[in-house]
């Protein structure tokens, strides 16, 4: 098993993280050492079809970054490139190069289930295991070797309390995961991807089966928990990017006229005030402002 | 490609519609204030005056509307600098209708008192540049001109330069004993009210440019303060929110 080369960032070394307002002046190549993904030239296919052409951008650390963009523009596809998740697809092929802290994530000495550890995901409907909440928590750390349950006990509250659900779940950890109501099992499932200490989560629509107060619940817990983590969220909800994301990445849908075939393109990527409030591109534009569908 | 959400762009079609509207009022009574100052025109002073209080309602009705927009459209982008673009300007319009009826007022004040060619050639000559800057900036705005509503800017220093000229023929035509004192502060404040309506005209064209391009009017005192904070380490007399918080042991945060 090789180990990724690098080591884990912690919040000290990170002096740019939270409200900090950065000018675009100042980063510079120092900011460099910010940088969690750098994407260049990215390319992916399942089989002959292209779903994603040459996309390029950086994803900084102790960020939100959201991607948004029509059905079919490829924003999950990309999402699911960096814990590479595509990997389960047989006929999925990835081109151009993804790096992680200057490590290029499809390297074959990489161990793709090391980069699953440490780039956690959440899924667009809440997936707890069939298990106890205790057990939907503590599945990863014990995947790992945890053994002891004073160790495991800890984590599991440590991760319940990072995803808010501690206080609602404190008295029942026995019972069934799949008995909670569906924002508090998206919250577990927050739960269970924080538990293995990952430095980075990938989140697919995580508020699109839920309601109002319940997606007001996710948002909230994302900006408390991207002090710890870099989030990268795919959304539907234009609203919600402008609310939790510090840099939007829009992406749309391009037919090419010969071949009548779809391919996703990453139209803009800056930063979320910018991108809502004075675009550079007209398609940015006019997706933001329902000109176009 | 479809159009998506059409009621809510007609809405912000309709209001930029309506401070087009509002503002060609104001356009077209800038002659009229002009003529009833002129000739002594106490019907139309009074059709200008109650005129204003139309304006006054459609300008609020018509910030409602943006209001409204804003709390149930949630508008971005190019659609978010139109809608506040037009709350600033809708205030500037309604403004400059006000001191329209206060030329009115000044003209009945000074009815019946005869002034001097030279100053009814200056009256005449900054009612025209005030009506122009207007016109201008409402083109600039119907026209999507972010150019045109730059030069407006500059088209108002002629309108300054009348004022100083007029003030300076006020003196003038007071020492000669052919205006009383009255009279000649009631033309002074006149002069003021011309030269105030072409600051709103740039107002507006500031307004547009923002409304095209996201620019923001960096206005000279403005940018002085920022300089001397950036580079001098000036402490702001007004304190910031975020010392405030500081300051009183209130400060926010997640809790």
């Amino acid at each position: 098993m090789t180990e990724l080369e690098m080591s884990t960032v912690t919040e000290e070394t990170n002096p740019m993280r939270l409200e900090t307002k950065v000018d675009d002046a100042a980063e510079t190549t120092a900011d460099a050492q910010h940088h969690v993904f750098n994407v260049t030239d990215l390319n992916v296919y399942y089989g002959d079809f292209r779903a994603v052409q040459d996309a390029s951008l950086t994803i900084r650390q102790h960020e939100i970054t959201a991607f948004i963009g029509p059905s079919g523009c490829g924003k999950t596809t990309m999402l699911r490139c960096f814990n590479r998740m595509n990997d389960f697809i047989e006929t999925a092929r990835v081109e151009g190069s993804i790096t992680y802290h200057g490590v290029d994530l499809y390297d074959p000495a990489v161990n793709a289930t090391e980069v699953r550890r440490r780039i956690g995901m959440v899924f667009q409907k809440p997936n707890p295991f069939p298990k106890s909440i205790y057990d939907n928590v503590a599945y990863g750390p014990r995947l790992l070797g945890v053994k002891k349950k004073a160790e495991l006990d800890e984590v599991v509250e440590r991760s319940l309390k990072g995803a808010a659900l501690w206080e609602e779940v404190k008295g029942r950890l026995k019972a069934s995961g799949l008995g909670l109501s569906g924002g508090q099992q998206q919250r577990l499932c927050i739960a269970r991807a924080i538990a293995v200490d990952p430095e980075v989560i990938l989140m697919d629509e995580p508020c699109s089966a839920l309601d109002p107060i319940a997606t007001a619940r996710i948002e909230d817990l994302m900006q408390e928990i991207k002090s710890k983590f870099t989030i990268i969220i795919v959304t539907h909800n234009m609203q919600q990017a402008a609310r939790v994301s510090d840099r939007t990445a829009f992406f749309t849908t391009e037919v090419n006229p010969d071949s009548d075939r779809r391919t996703g393109r990453l139209v803009e990527f800056d930063r979320t005030k910018k991108m809502f409030s004075n675009p550079n591109d007209q398609r940015t534009e006019q997706y933001v402002t329902g000109r176009f569908g | 490609m479809d159009e998506l959400r059409r009621n809510y762009h007609d809405d912000l079609a309709h209001a930029k519609d309506e401070l087009v509207r509002l503002a060609a009022v104001v356009t077209e009574s800038i002659p009229r204030a002009t003529a009833v100052l002129l000739d002594g025109d106490l019907e139309g002073a009074d059709y200008i005056i109650r005129g204003d209080d139309e304006i006054d309602a459609r300008s609020l009705d018509l910030e409602e509307l943006c209001f409204q927009i804003l709390a149930l459209q949630a508008p971005v982008a190019s659609d978010l600098r139109q809608v506040v673009a037009l709350i600033k300007m809708v205030a500037e319009v309604e403004r400059s209708a006000d001191l329209l009826c206060n030329i009115c007022k000044a003209a009945r004040r000074i009815y019946g008192h005869e002034l001097d060619p030279k100053l009814r050639g200056i009256i005449a000559r900054m009612g025209e540049q005030a009506q122009q800057l207007y016109d201008a900036a409402i083109e600039s705005f119907v026209e999507n001109d972010a150019a045109k509503a730059a030069a407006i800017d500059d088209m108002d220093s002629y309108l300054d330069g009348l004022q100083k000229q007029f003030i300076q023929a006020i003196f003038e035509s007071h020492a000669g004993g052919r205006i009383d004192l009255q009279v000649a502060v009631q033309l002074a404040v006149v002069a003021r009210f011309y030269e105030r309506i072409g600051d709103h005209a740039v107002n507006i064209g500031e307004r547009v440019r923002f409304a095209i391009t996201g620019w923001t009017p960096e206005h000279k005192g403005a940018a002085r303060f920022r300089t001397r904070v950036d580079l001098t380490g000036e402490i702001p007399r007004i304190p910031s929110a975020a010392s405030f918080d500081a300051a009183t042991g209130d400060g926010g945060g997640l809790g």
